[in-house]
């Protein structure tokens, strides 16, 4: 099976934020948890996600195998075997490790497995305004940001990547 | 429990017309996203669509109608609070005359129809709306310029797009959302962007024009400049469509580039750059905002972004500036019977001699409502209906809205919370979100689309503002229909379609032409585009363009620079609030907790400002409290402020509306209004800054 991941193309990220709501609204999440979050520096805009790494240090970390990779390479975390020690959060070289106080168990980014599932998009990718929320196939994402990269000016908008 | 159901729909938390899908169970909405089909935004949604069910349902949200009484608010019935609003409007008729009637809105949840439906018909002239310096404004300019107003035509891919103060992509778009916009700048139109602040799109830009707040129309004077110098005008265009080209020329002459640099700060040369690609790179459009609305400038800067496109030929040509042809449905004026208010009537239009222009599109400035209230000049207005409007935190000079608010006799006020300013209302009366309308949705826009907004569910007792308007209506004896509905059959009955079957249709669009004025002309006086204007030389006023500097400013009043070195500029705007809205919904808060006030580093170091600090920023006038942010990609003159603040947190009825709001520092005086219309300056003063310290 395909590995599938989730990219940014941060150069296009205008700082609008409908993927943090679009995310919590879809993960039921309150205030707090920010699966994903953008942190402003006008002009630039810094989205801060899980990269469904493929060594995981989160899943290194956790002490009690709560977090792990599926055969699609997406990164999950099992709530009921949590115990809330935040190791994966020290872990998680992006920040992308995110913490419910609610339920105290960690949470973080599951790549809208559901929506998957119905042939959806990514919440935080559908409704993204530039189109630069990105997944899909892991190879071919690389190798469309590295294309959207080298082009100078104005790479094209490109909403066919669906990889799946 | 049922199944999910899935409502089409459009949403409305700002003006973007965007589409969603609402699912719906067991009578609540209990998701939103965006709906792929749409012709506006493709399947995406912003941050304040998304949101929409924590502000239907949130639980400060008022849910039926109020009255207040001796121990503060009461829960009434309809018809109670109806028969209170229309017992006192009689009451007024009787003893003042309905022009003693103030009927007011916000930026409108698409009801300007049965507002402006029930104010005409109530016989009042009065009519106060954001549209002194916001949209209509832009609309009133280019109609009495060349008919109408024109719009970025995205879809035909233009190859140059000058983004002139404006933001599409964060905030409250007019037309398309940003992402029509974004389409096109994808597909390789080479962007010029026109801004004080080095925002996303500055840095995306091909050319980035730093100019000083509030100089917009001098610096389109220099794009003139340079294009007639150099002859890179439409010859045949500026021949045969055209009214007053020689007294044009003779008047864009006298901003030669180097004064332009002067007044403006943008270099000569970049300016020249900038009109060179404009002018040649063709089709091109401008997409301008209401920065360039909101100074005494407003109706000239709109007139000289119109020359432009009108004298490089990109007006009404596929990819440039172009007058949409809206579907066949009812007009808001049509609806709106605006031909049934009496002349007598007109003539009494608080500020209608003096703001012509405004009187023209049939609204007041506020500063002539907020006069008659406080002075009782030149009579008294004695009772208001509001609706979806908080001018104490978003109109100039907010301290003196809040007195006037405070002081009226009687006010109604129509709005999901209780607001700063509902707070300073007799009765209030609960509307329905956009999820809880039935509504030909966009018919006053220009983009050539109507959609079809249609009821998700029904919250509490909530009606949606064009049934208050309908019952209020009917209650005064005036002509309205059974339901909304019925009124939705009547604004499509020209399209053949009743509400029913347009609702499956989900919206209907005009048939798009280009070129319109070689068969009809302009719509104008003259059948030409009028750069000089006939219709302001009748009224007494310069028919020609000019800029006038802004009347706080460093150039104006150099003896203020001592007290307050800073240009402000006031009213940024952010993507997760739409004006004084949302600051209630936990997720949007969370994203931006604060307000901000953003200062260059070098600034904030003189003052030991650092980074989050509070800061209080002062104008001749008050100050507000805001937070900083660090920010090199403004002049180190200027300061940048967010505007709308107020808390809903705080519960005391103020909720806060003085303390971090931005309109306190503004100025409303007649003097720093635009002439014709009435546009206060909520943009531009000058300033102080100073950190709060420990408190």
């Amino acid at each position: 099976m395909k590995k599938v991941s989730l990219i940014f193309f941060k150069n296009d990220c205008m700082g609008c934020h409908a993927c943090e709501v679009a995310c919590k609204q879809e993960h039921g999440l309150g205030v707090g948890p920010r699966l994903v979050r953008v942190i402003e520096r006008a002009p630039d805009f810094i989205p801060i996600y899980c990269h469904h790494c493929a060594k995981a240090p989160c899943k290194e970390a956790c002490p009690v195998d709560a977090i792990s990779r599926d055969e699609r390479g997406i990164v999950l975390i099992n709530n009921e075997l949590c115990i809330g020690c935040k190791e994966c959060m020290e872990a998680c070289p992006f920040g992308a490790m995110q913490f419910d106080d609610d339920r105290e168990v960690a949470v973080k980014c599951d790549l809208c497995i559901e929506r998957l599932e119905n042939n959806e998009q990514p919440a935080c990718s559908k409704a993204c305004a530039t189109g630069c929320i990105f997944w899909g196939d892991t190879k071919q994402l690389s190798e469309k940001i590295v294309a959207a990269k080298s082009k100078s000016v104005n790479p094209k908008l490109d909403r066919e990547i669906t990889g799946i | 429990m049922e199944e999910v159901k899935k409502i089409l729909t459009v949403c409305r938390s700002c003006h973007g017309g965007c589409g969603v899908i609402a699912h719906v169970k067991d009578g609540k909405v209990i998701k939103v996203e965006g709906d792929s089909e749409s012709p506006i935004s493709h399947g995406t949604l912003c941050s304040k669509g998304l949101a929409i069910t924590q502000l239907a349902y949130h639980p400060d949200r008022i849910l039926y109608p109020m009255k207040k009484g001796d121990n503060g608010w009461e829960r009434i019935t309809w018809d109670e609070a109806l028969d209170t609003v229309i017992g006192k409007f009689k009451e007024v008729i009787k003893e003042h005359g309905p022009e003693s009637i103030v009927i007011g809105q916000g930026t409108g949840r698409d009801y300007e129809s049965h507002l402006y439906r029930f104010a005409n018909l109530l016989g009042t002239p009065n009519v106060l709306t954001a549209g002194h310096m916001c949209y209509v404004s832009r609309v009133a300019a280019t109609l009495i310029t060349c008919g109408n107003l024109p719009i970025c035509d995205y879809k035909a891919e233009p190859k140059c797009i000058v983004m002139w103060a404006c933001n599409p992509q964060w905030t409250n778009p007019d037309e398309y959302k940003g992402e029509g916009f974004w389409r096109a700048y994808k597909k390789g139109s080479k962007l010029i962007v026109i801004d004080p602040r080095k925002g996303f799109l500055a840095k995306k830009a091909y050319l980035w024009l730093q100019l000083r707040p509030g100089t917009d129309a001098a610096l389109a004077f220099g794009f003139l400049h340079v294009i007639i110098d150099e002859g890179l005008y439409d010859e045949e265009f500026v021949k045969n469509y055209i009214h007053g080209w020689e007294e044009f020329k003779e008047r864009v002459k006298e901003y030669p580039l180097e004064r332009v640099e002067e007044i403006t700060w943008v270099k000569k040369e970049l300016i020249r750059k900038a009109a060179r690609i404009y002018a040649t790179v063709k089709p091109a459009c401008i997409n301008w905002g209401v920065p360039t609305e909101q100074t005494l400038n407003c109706t000239d800067c709109t007139r000289l972004l119109t020359g432009l496109m009108a004298v490089t030929g990109n007006l009404d040509v596929a990819g440039g500036n172009v007058f949409f042809v809206p579907p066949p449905v009812r007009t808001v004026s049509q609806f709106s019977r605006h031909k049934d208010l009496s002349p007598e009537q007109r003539k009494k239009r608080l500020g209608g001699e003096q703001y012509k222009l405004a009187s023209r599109v049939a609204l007041i400035t506020p500063k002539v409502a907020w006069d008659a209230i406080l002075t009782g000049k030149p009579y008294p207005l004695k009772a208001g209906l509001l609706c979806g409007t908080n001018p104490v935190i978003t109109r100039a000079n907010a301290r003196e809205a809040y007195e006037a608010l405070k002081k009226i006799d009687f006010l109604a006020v129509i709005d999901f919370f209780l607001t700063p300013t509902a707070e300073l209302a007799d009765i209030f009366l609960p509307a329905g979100t956009w999820l809880e309308q039935n509504h030909v949705a966009d018919n006053w826009k220009r983009h050539g689309y109507a959609l079809a907004r249609q009821k998700a569910v029904e919250i509490g007792e909530c009606w949606q503002d064009h049934k208050i308007f309908q019952e209020l209506g009917k209650k005064m004896g005036q002509e309205w229909w059974d339901t909304v509905e019925d009124a939705l059959d009547y604004l499509l009955e020209p399209t053949g379609l009743t509400w029913e079957q347009f609702k499956e249709k989900g919206y209907l669009k005009g048939e798009q032409a280009y070129y319109k004025y070689k068969e009809k002309g302009f719509s104008t006086p003259t059948g030409k585009v009028e750069l000089y204007s006939t219709v302001l030389e009748k009224w007494g006023h310069d028919p020609l363009p000019k800029y006038t500097e802004i009347p706080e400013s460093p150039v104006s009043r150099p003896d203020l620079l001592e007290d307050y070195p800073y240009i402000l500029n006031a009213g940024l705007r952010t993507p997760t609030f739409f004006h004084s809205a949302n600051r209630m919904i936990p997720w949007l808060r969370e994203i931006r907790p604060d307000p901000i006030v953003e200062i260059h580093p070098e600034t904030a170091k003189k003052h030991g400002i650092e980074e989050g600090d509070w800061v209080y920023i002062t104008s001749p006038r008050g100050r507000a409290k805001e937070r900083a942010k660090l920010n090199d990609g403004i002049d180190p003159q200027v300061i940048v402020a967010e505007h709308g603040w107020w808390f809903p947190e705080v519960k005391d009825p103020g909720h806060g509306w003085d303390t971090a709001n931005i309109n306190i520092l503004t100025d409303n005086s007649h003097e720093s209004m635009d002439p014709v219309m009435g546009a206060t300056n909520l943009r531009v003063l000058l300033c102080n800054i100073s950190p709060c310290g420990v408190e």
